[in-house]
């Protein structure tokens, strides 16, 4: 890692500008890797990348961003913060919460400690995650932020402007080895910090995931009941659509998916993820012929009849039952709903024994290297408010607090509790959790800053094996959006609205209600009704962040 | 006995349709719609309440929705019930729905039968301002920041304050005191009455059932507000409505790719909260439906 963090210091020393766009471009089209660092002004920036030496996993981790993975909790946890220092102070914050509100500080012995040991208090205002956006802008609007403000991606129409106008550029506190000051938060791949960097500034403390949300499941039974063991396997569209119609029949269908699932079918394809670069030009994933290829093959499944009637509407719970139950043998859901409690891991099994439930994993439909896209990198990631020096320090030692990893005590303060009360710990040091634990550990410390993610599931070792692997063969081969960390006004104002009507068109044409020539038209409006626009807001906002390197690098 | 029946059937046929005795045909087709009506309207309430009573493999092998519990379990209603956390939010809720009513009712009618007075000093002026807010609602942010500026953030009272008198209630009541005959607050002048005794003493007295209405309104506003809430309330004031919402949200569809993110609960918590929230309106409902009515009516007789 250390090696790489060079390679991109003397990228950015070098200011190879041009060159740093014709490289995002470049390799975002092919797939690799490697787009994620070429911006050398974003790589400048970025908090050096030092692992702690903690907890040592069953399964590895990588820089590149695969979980590390552990069968069970390390029996004597470690201390990641040695001593408070809050010194009573009280630092605010305002994030999500997706669940009830947590038992209050004055009944909850888990957020006592994590108090204690802070040496002040966190002032949370948990906002439900469908308000968020109006809760964050009205507060906003008050003039009285809070020190820590989670941004997940939508709540801020000029969030560029409003990072500079109101929130702390990081640069000068993390930035390379000024990251060793926080060893938690330089515990984390310097991938997971990149969407933070804003107009070539670190603004943001990331909230790590999984780098890819993975391209869907199947049912592994029905899939070996077909002859298909490895779904990476197989050699082309073509096979996939025998395959696809060997799976369908008897009140089963081989796919059913919200919106028909498109997703691991754009892998398949080599559809880009969102945007990719082309001879140095910014080209959209719709404007691509791989785009028309994917949406004419999912045509042809579907009038194949390999798609559930009416599963295009489906909620995300009909979908999920009708795989839960068999009806259908491969849906589109992002890994992590595999492993979780309640997951399809346990759910699959529970409703057949037969039944088996795998990552699926793409294979390319013109032979060759199968992709898939980057698009799990952060959950979001938490903006400072600009502050005195000595003040920001403190702002990020409570990140860094918050940033304990997996394996240490301050990790099972906040997701577990407190022992006795919320856990116990079985002959292996894994938490039970008790009865009271759900609403005491629903604080939402993780959704303000956490550690790199990981793959923990003693009572499903198996489970944990299915997701590590999968993980190993889905991240090598991810592909980034070239626009993560850049803003376009166009985009934050209408990109959705101008979208919807090619979603429309792309939706009635494989449901045989209209023609591939409609596709093709309503990417034109596309285009003209703002598209260009945004393609040019992000063409001069990628130059702008590569021709001006921090100078804090 | 011919002539009999001929005669019967004449008188039969001076009937209206609706008077004749029905064919067994009509019996059977009417018995076959109020049939269907009644399925049409209980089949959403039993397979709510069975798939809140239901474990996931019975909900997923019934594709959602469950007709009956196979294998019954209140585990949902355990879940919601479980920690204090909704126990908490029904007295919160509770409290801020009658304390608010009453401050609600309090204000509506003060101000209400000031402006019933036909002899108020720029009575029609306050009248106007008032009807200005049902056209012209303040925004979120001006609203906050009031809000703010008053120092309710975090208070129930930022509940109350902000929604106090409502236009529309407002209007009705105050149409109501001005049907009122005019000799008795004559009478009660020469007797010497001031207008705060004529309001308690003669006014109150002559206008339960407005105020019945009145206050329903104010009291399912408040039972069901949880925008308000949202904007000024910290998570551990939340009352019943932003609780059962939260849980109900967990279920909704996610289309990026952190799909999964959250652990979402089975459809049986989301279908036991619809059951919790539905159940005190059934209760007070049907008792207060002829209020809504004379309510709505009132209002739309009366300008």
């Amino acid at each position: 890692m250390a090696l790489e963090t060079n390679r991109r210091t003397f990228l950015s020393f070098a200011a190879l500008s041009v060159l740093g766009v014709v490289t995002a471009g470049s390799l975002a089209g092919c797939g690799t890797k490697g787009a994620l660092n070429a911006s050398a002004a974003s790589a400048s920036v970025l908090p050096k990348y030092i692992p702690l030496k903690g907890a040592t996993p069953d399964l590895a981790g990588t820089a590149e961003g695969v979980p590390a993975a552990f069968f069970n909790y390390p029996a004597k946890p470690f201390r990641a913060v040695p001593a408070p220092f809050l010194k009573g102070q009280k630092i605010t914050a305002i994030t999500n919460i997706f669940g009830p509100p947590p038992t209050p500080a004055a009944s909850n012995p888990a957020w006592q400690e994590i108090n204690k040991r802070l040496g002040g208090t966190v002032d949370i205002t948990a906002v439900s995650s469908d308000d968020y956006d109006t809760k964050l802008n009205t507060v906003i609007a008050g003039g009285d932020m809070p020190d820590l403000m989670l941004n997940d991606g939508a709540a801020i129409a000029d969030i560029i402007g409003f990072l500079e106008s109101a929130c702390q550029d990081l640069t000068p506190f993390l930035a390379g080895d000024k990251s060793k000051d926080y060893p938690n938060l330089a515990n984390i791949p310097q991938a997971f910090w990149k969407p933070a960097v804003q107009n070539g500034k670190l603004y943001g403390i990331p909230i790590p995931r999984g780098m890819t949300g993975g391209s869907g499941f199947i049912n592994q039974t029905f899939f070996e009941a077909a002859g298909v063991t490895d779904t990476s396997t197989i050699k082309n569209a073509d096979d996939y659509l025998a395959l696809a119609k060997q799976l369908t029949g008897a009140n089963r269908w081989a796919l059913g998916s919200t919106k028909f699932g498109l997703i691991p079918f754009e892998h398949i394809f080599h559809v880009p993820y969102n945007w990719t670069m082309k001879s140095g030009k910014l080209v959209k994933d719709i404007e691509t012929p791989e785009y028309l290829e994917m949406v004419s093959f999912v045509q042809k499944l579907y009038a194949a009849g390999c798609f559930a009637p009416g599963s295009e509407g489906w909620t995300k719970s009909q979908m999920s039952n009708a795989f839960i139950s068999g009806q259908v043998a491969q849906i589109y859901d992002g890994l992590p709903a595999f492993g979780k409690p309640g997951g399809y891991q346990q759910t699959v099994p529970a409703a057949n024994p037969a039944n088996k439930v795998a990552a699926f994993i793409p294979f390319s439909a013109t032979g060759g290297k199968a992709t898939v896209w980057l698009d799990n990198i952060d959950f979001a990631w938490t903006m400072v408010k600009k502050g005195s020096a000595d003040h920001i320090k403190q702002v990020l030692q409570v990140a860094n607090f918050l940033a304990a990893p997996f394996g240490s005590e301050e990790y099972l303060l906040m997701n577990y509790g407190a022992e006795g009360t919320d856990y116990t710990r079985d002959g292996k040091g894994n938490p039970i959790p008790t009865p009271a634990a759900a609403l005491n550990t629903a604080v939402p410390w993780k959704y303000l800053a956490a550690g790199p993610n990981t793959l923990y599931s003693p009572q499903f070792p198996d489970a944990i094996k299915v997701l590590h692997d999968a993980y190993s063969k889905l991240v090598p081969i991810g592909v980034p959006d070239p626009t993560v960390g850049l803003f376009s006004p166009t985009n934050a104002k209408q990109g959705l609205t101008i979208a919807k009507p090619v979603s429309d068109a792309v939706t009635n044409f494989i449901a045989g209600r209209g023609s591939l020539k409609d596709v093709k038209s309503a990417i034109s409006t596309w285009k003209s009704a703002g598209g260009d626009t945004i393609r040019a807001e992000f063409q001069k906002a990628l130059s702008g962040a590569t021709a001006s390197p921090s100078p804090s690098a | 006995m011919p002539r009999t029946r001929r005669k019967n059937r004449s008188v039969e046929s001076a009937r209206p349709a609706w008077m004749e005795k029905p064919s067994r045909l009509g019996i059977t087709g009417k018995a076959v719609v109020v049939t269907l009506i009644c399925v049409a309207t209980i089949y959403p309430f039993l397979t709510v309440l069975s798939t809140s009573l239901s474990d996931s493999t019975d909900i997923a092998n019934a594709n959602g929705l469950v007709l009956f519990p196979l294998h019954p379990t209140f585990a949902a209603y355990e879940t919601i019930f479980s920690g204090g956390i909704v126990t908490a939010a029904l007295v919160r809720s509770m409290l801020i729905t009658v304390i608010g009513t009453l401050c609600s009712l309090a204000a509506t009618v003060g101000m209400a039968y000031g402006l019933s007075r036909r002899d108020l000093a720029f009575g029609k002026i306050i009248l106007l301002t008032a009807l200005f807010t049902m056209l012209f609602t303040p925004g979120i942010i001006p609203s906050f920041l009031m809000v703010k500026q008053l120092g309710l953030l975090g208070s129930y009272a930022a509940l109350v304050l902000p929604t106090l008198i409502s236009a529309f209630n407002l209007v009705v009541v105050r149409s109501f005191f001005m049907g009122l005959p005019q000799e008795l607050f004559e009478a009660a002048r020469i007797d010497g009455a001031g207008d705060f005794r004529i309001l308690v003493k003669i006014v109150l007295p002559l206008s339960k059932g407005v105020l019945a209405v009145v206050g329903l309104f104010y009291a399912v506003a408040y039972w069901n507000a949880f925008f308000n809430a949202m904007l000024y309330l910290n998570s551990d004031q939340w009352p019943l409505s932003m609780i059962l919402r939260q849980y109900v949200l967990l279920g909704s569809p996610l289309d990026t790719a952190s799909v999964g993110e959250i652990s979402a609960p089975s459809q049986a918590i989301q279908m036991a909260v619809v059951v919790i929230s539905v159940i005190p309106i059934l209760l007070v409902y049907p008792f207060l439906q002829k209020y809504f009515t004379k309510g709505v009516l009132t209002g739309a007789v009366k300008g």
